[in-house]
């Protein structure tokens, strides 16, 4: 992993505006996420927080403000951008009939690199998924093991930026916590994490920051220690949500 | 309100019904137009030879007539005979575009006048005609495919499948869908034709009949849609399967039963006997005249009395050489038939197995425009010979003149003939 | 490897595994063999047929007896048109066109005994031959594994992880394509190998094998691209394959028989039996030679006794009953062919009127180029027509001049009422051996490729529009940005 513990933040949003269909979206939205820190954003559904990501993404052009991921701007310069960031959708997509490692080794394919069996091994290893499923199709995958084969891409590809959709929608509460843990390794391995949920308890557990968006920005910010009252934090967003 | 009115009101507010159904109702109208045209065109052209053959005798007849030799009657007057399309010709256009439905003989050796063909354009007749038939056997099952690949995976894929089935009567729902759809299809490709039979004339159970055999097509289509549909799969799936089911059922194994068809039942009789004919009658001129003449006596033993043949040409031995070089070829001119009837029988049965031949050939059967109604002509067109021999040979075997008079005595194509 | 061949390579693998696709390849490529296997027996053992009975014909024609020559006039000829040897790979119009003709003095026989009045209505479903599987039946394939390629994935959300792994839409659009058109290759193979079969081993032109080989590889590309562009298009795959589809049963199914009918309506032919009738009529305005009065034959008469400075047609050096029959052939020939020429131009004019349906649909362009260069075109079939009657010409006129040459005005005129004469009118039967035998002059290559020409330009006009879609697509995908 390089070296990221510079002052700037791998992801730096000021301002951010962004208009669909003539709508207006995002409104002024101010976000940050360092090097080694996992963000959640929560908010209810059309709040933005998947427009936030595909702005991120150079998928969606911006209306106003300024956005830069690793000091590069999506608008412009979408295909570096997308080189440093791993993008986990609310259900990873991977072709059915092809194994774990057909798929990795595919998808890095794409941008030129051939991960050898033991290098993809061990970022399954680091992802959790067991070796006996790894040169099985992935048709009959859970969520949960579709993700681990989504976060050993992003171990291989060495992004250092996650951007995680809907993450722990629809996994049963072992496998959400099972999936927590394993974005605390990525914080370790120095990577910063914007996490886009629903769930504010899985947030709680593994987030360092909570930012809740509602009427197109950030209307509270907590950082998340253990002192976190997580149900006052509850009805406090919920109210925010409804007004 | 009723639940069908309701399940139509349902069925016709999604986005393909209507066009879909518009589209099958107007290509159906479009191709009886084209065979109501076809056809009226081909009626008159049967109109139209008429006096253009009235015109033709009347100059042979002034000549012939000056010294009144009956075998220059026979020998130059053509006689005209035509195949009038039925009511129902305009669906099924059949073979008439290929085979002769206007055709003239002479009192000559029949078989090398009966197997003339038309002018047509080959190129155009390669792919067929766009009739009726063609739009009912092939595009009507595409039309059902894409209103009924989805009944069933369409509700479950948006999520509605369960409240549906839990609202009750579960049969009973898909039977109403899919009949109201399948019923709609059956209207729009079914409407035109009715309207076009009405126009040419159809008699009400000839009517009646095609529609039946028209439902009966598309219920299998509907069975096998509904089928398809019950494996449960997505409704891409049924589309990619139903369509493909359908490229086979129409294009592939009716081809491939060509093939088998045409080369288990070869027929070369055809040239074979038109050879053999042309040697059999040109030698007549080369064998002794008492031979021949013998010969044919024995099929006609009522001119044996006549005055015997002393000139060196008498068309007496001409007109008998002509019939004898017809009886000559007469087994392989039964082969050649028998050929083609039993490629004709062997597609019937094909017919029982693939739904589109069965509706093809039912169809053309009823329209008169098949293999058998060509075959039908030419055994008019062959008795109306023999009456045609029958009615020159008095004159030429009794020496008779033939009078101006005479050629409106000669027998005339009937339609009953 | 460059994305555009990692994901072609990947799609393939995809097909590979998917029991739909290997079937429907498998499927596509046995009937394209058997279609190949059966085309290329059936075309031998038809030429095989016409040769023999065309060797039949001509040993009857040198064998007959001592004979009057018009009896000879009368015998006729049979001709046979023989089967090109690209038929095999394409038999065209030959089923629809008689292949035998009768050749006999003063008359115009049709060509009889072509396969589609001796078949059943099984005929007209098509017939299975290698060109039918690419035409009708390769672009189905291409859709059936082709529409999801793309919207498949969109659907899915797989498209997506490739723009954020950095691959541009055009990279994608231009990959599957690349997949698809090894499937088209695969289709196209038993083909080719016809191809390649007939032109070493049957003798076919080679450049007219190669423009057959190009112009199917275009037509399959146009699918290609088609196909994966719809694919890009289309809001879902469900959209795609029934777009596709009805863009194929409009292409291969509905344009063919749509345009027949529209240019028979716009240019209707006359039947057979009126042109015999005009054509009789209007030989009697020229002259009839039946009637001792008529002018035009009074006035030949005397023009032929002022060239030979006698008076009366007896005193002739040569048989005036043959100079009339040579002049009564010349002046209904020159009417067959005023006719001939007439219907060969109306039908020039129906089937350019049916080309130009070609504009919306590739089936027909590729329809006319095959034929085309195959030689089993209409066009081929008028060649034939046109020699023959070039032949019937000569060898009857031939057979006109030796009663002019060698038979006596008296004999001719009392052969019938005196024996001897009778016999004297029968000429040695070694003149009929004499008689040439018929040579059919297929169309030399550049005539093939001629007729070729309009086909093989709608489709390079198809495929630059199918280029384009696919340009459009990529463009539209890279904006939409999945």
């Amino acid at each position: 992993m390089p070296d990221l513990t510079a002052a700037e933040p791998a992801i730096d949003v000021r301002d951010l505006c962004v208009d669909r269909g003539g709508a207006p979206v995002l409104r002024n939205l101010r976000l940050s996420v360092n090097a080694g820190e996992v963000y959640a954003l929560l908010g209810g559904n059309g709040a933005g927080k998947s427009t936030t990501l595909a702005v991120l993404m150079g998928l969606l052009r911006p209306a106003g403000g300024s956005v830069e991921v690793m000091g590069l701007d999506p608008a412009t310069q979408a295909d570096a951008v997308r080189r440093r960031i791993a993008y986990l959708p609310e259900t990873v997509a991977l072709y059915e009939t092809l194994s774990a490692y057909e798929n990795i080794a595919y998808f890095l394919g794409l941008s030129g690199d051939r991960p050898s069996r033991a290098e993809m091994d061990a970022a399954l290893d680091a992802a959790g998924l067991q070796a006996g499923a790894r040169t099985r199709r992935t048709g009959g995958f859970s969520k949960g093991m579709r993700q681990k084969v989504a976060i050993a891409m992003a171990l291989l590809r060495e992004v250092p930026v996650l951007l995680l959709d809907e993450p722990t929608t629809g996994l049963d509460p072992v496998a959400a916590s099972d999936f927590n843990a394993l974005v605390g390794g990525l914080r370790e391995r120095g990577a910063a994490v914007l996490m886009v949920t629903h769930d504010l308890l899985g947030a709680a557990d593994c987030a360092d920051r909570i930012g809740f968006l509602a009427g197109g920005g950030i209307v509270e910010e907590v950082r998340a220690d253990d002192g976190l009252d997580v149900l006052a934090l509850h009805r406090r967003f919920g109210e925010a949500a409804a007004g | 309100m009723s639940r069908l009115g309701q399940e139509l009101r349902l069925f016709l507010r999604q986005r393909l019904a209507v066009p879909t159904l518009a589209l099958l109702a107007l290509l159906a109208a479009v191709s009886v137009a084209a065979g109501v045209t076809e056809i009226r065109r081909q009626a008159e052209t049967i109109a139209r030879i008429q006096p253009l053959q009235a015109a033709e005798e009347a100059v042979v007849a002034a000549w012939v007539s000056r010294d009144g030799d009956a075998g220059n009657a026979a020998y130059y007057t053509f006689h005209a005979t035509w195949d009038r399309p039925s009511a129902l010709a305009f669906a099924a256009l059949g073979q008439r575009d290929v085979a002769p439905y206007v055709l003239r003989v002479r009192a000559l050796a029949l078989e090398s006048q009966i197997h003339e063909g038309e002018t047509y354009n080959a190129e155009l007749a390669l792919p067929g005609r766009f009739d009726w038939a063609f739009v009912l056997t092939f595009l009507a099952p595409l039309i059902l495919i894409v209103l009924l690949h989805d009944l069933i995976s369409g509700e479950r894929e948006a999520g509605r499948l369960q409240a549906l089935q839990a609202a009750g009567g579960r049969a009973g729902l898909w039977t109403r869908r899919a009949g109201l759809r399948a019923g709609l299809v059956f209207v729009a490709v079914a409407a035109p034709f009715v309207a076009g039979a009405a126009v040419s004339g159809a008699q009400a159970v000839e009517v009646l009949g095609v529609l039946a055999v028209a439902g009966l097509y598309l219920l299998f289509w509907t069975l096998v849609c509904l089928g398809v549909g019950a494996l449960g799969r997505s409704s891409v799936a049924n589309g990619a399967v139903l369509a493909a089911t359908w490229v086979v059922l129409t294009l592939v194994l009716p081809a491939l039963a060509h093939i088998a068809i045409n080369s288990a039942n070869p027929v070369r009789q055809g040239v074979e006997l038109t050879l053999a004919q042309r040697e059999a009658v040109h030698a007549g001129w080369d064998k002794p005249k008492d031979a021949t003449l013998a010969a044919f006596f024995k099929v006609h033993p009522e001119w044996r009395d006549t005055p015997p043949v002393t000139s060196g040409f008498h068309w007496k031995w001409y007109y008998a050489f002509q019939h004898l070089g017809d009886l000559s070829v007469a087994d392989p001119v039964r082969a050649y038939r028998r050929g083609l009837e039993s490629r004709d029988a062997w597609t019937a049965r094909v017919g029982l197995v693939l739904p589109a031949v069965g509706l093809q050939t039912t169809l053309h059967r009823m329209a008169g425009t098949d293999l058998a109604a060509q075959l039908a002509y030419q055994d008019r067109i062959r008795a109306f010979h023999e009456r045609l021999r029958r009615f020159y040979y008095p004159y030429i075997f009794n020496e008779t003149p033939f009078r101006e008079g005479d050629f409106a005595k000669a027998p005339r194509w009937a339609e009953g003939d | 490897m460059s994305p555009v061949l990692h994901i072609a390579a990947n799609e393939l693998r995809l097909m590979a595994r998917a029991r739909v696709a290997q079937l429907a390849i498998a499927l596509v490529v046995i009937l394209s063999a058997v279609a190949a296997l059966t085309a290329i027996s059936q075309g031998r053992e038809s030429q095989e047929i016409r040769s023999r009975f065309q060797a039949q014909a001509d040993r009857e024609f040198d064998g007959q007896p001592a004979r009057h020559p018009h009896r000879m006039v009368h015998y006729g000829h049979f001709v046979f048109r023989p089967l090109p040897a690209l038929a095999g790979f394409d038999p065209g119009v030959d089923a629809f066109t008689g292949s035998t003709l009768f050749l006999e003095g003063h008359r115009q026989n049709s060509a009889n005994f072509g396969d589609v009045r001796q078949s059943s209505l099984l005929v007209r479903f098509g017939q299975l031959t290698p060109a039918f599987v690419i035409q009708a039946l390769g672009p189905l394939v291409l859709i059936f594994l082709g529409f999801g390629a793309i919207a498949r994935e969109r659907d899915s959300g797989l498209l997506r992880l490739h723009f954020t792994q950095g691959v541009r839409a055009g990279q994608v659009v231009l990959g599957k394509a690349a997949a698809l058109s090894v499937v088209a290759g695969l289709i196209l193979a038993p083909a080719l190998g016809a191809l390649a079969w007939l032109t070493l081993v049957g003798g076919a032109a080679p450049v007219a094998a190669l423009t057959l080989a190009a112009g199917y590889a275009a037509y399959l590309l146009v699918w290609v691209l088609a196909t994966t562009s719809i694919s890009a298009l289309a809001p879902s795959s469900r959209t795609a394959l029934a777009s596709l589809v009805a863009a194929w049963a409009l292409s291969a199914i509905l344009a063919p028989r749509l345009a027949t009918d529209i240019a028979l309506l716009a240019a209707p032919q006359p039947t057979r039996l009126e042109t015999d009738i005009a054509i009789q009529r209007d030989l009697k305005e020229i002259g009839d030679s039946h009637n001792p009065d008529d002018p035009y034959f009074n006035a030949f008469r005397a023009s032929v006794l002022k060239t030979y400075g006698v008076a009366r047609v007896e005193d002739l050096p040569v048989n005036y009953r043959g100079l009339i029959a040579m002049e009564g052939e010349r002046l209904t020939s020159s009417l067959f062919e005023r006719y001939a020429e007439r219907q060969f131009a109306d039908q020039r004019r129906q089937s350019g009127l049916a080309l130009a349906l070609g504009l919306v649909s590739p089936t027909l362009a590729v329809r006319s180029l095959s034929m085309a260069a195959s030689g089993t075109d209409l066009e081929g079939h008028r060649r034939f027509l046109r020699q023959a009657e070039a032949y019937r010409y000569a060898i009857v006129q031939r057979l006109n001049r030796l009663q002019v040459e060698r038979l006596t005005f008296s004999d001719d005129s009392k052969r019938n009422s005196d024996p001897e004469a009778g016999r004297r009118v029968r000429i040695d039967p070694g003149a009929w051996r004499q008689t040439p035998d018929f040579i059919y002059r297929p169309a030399s290559t550049t005539e093939a490729l001629g007729a070729a020409t309009p086909g093989l330009l709608l489709l390079g006009g198809w495929l630059a529009l199918a280029g384009g879609l696919a340009w459009a697509a990529s463009r539209r995908l890279e904006r939409a940005g999945a």
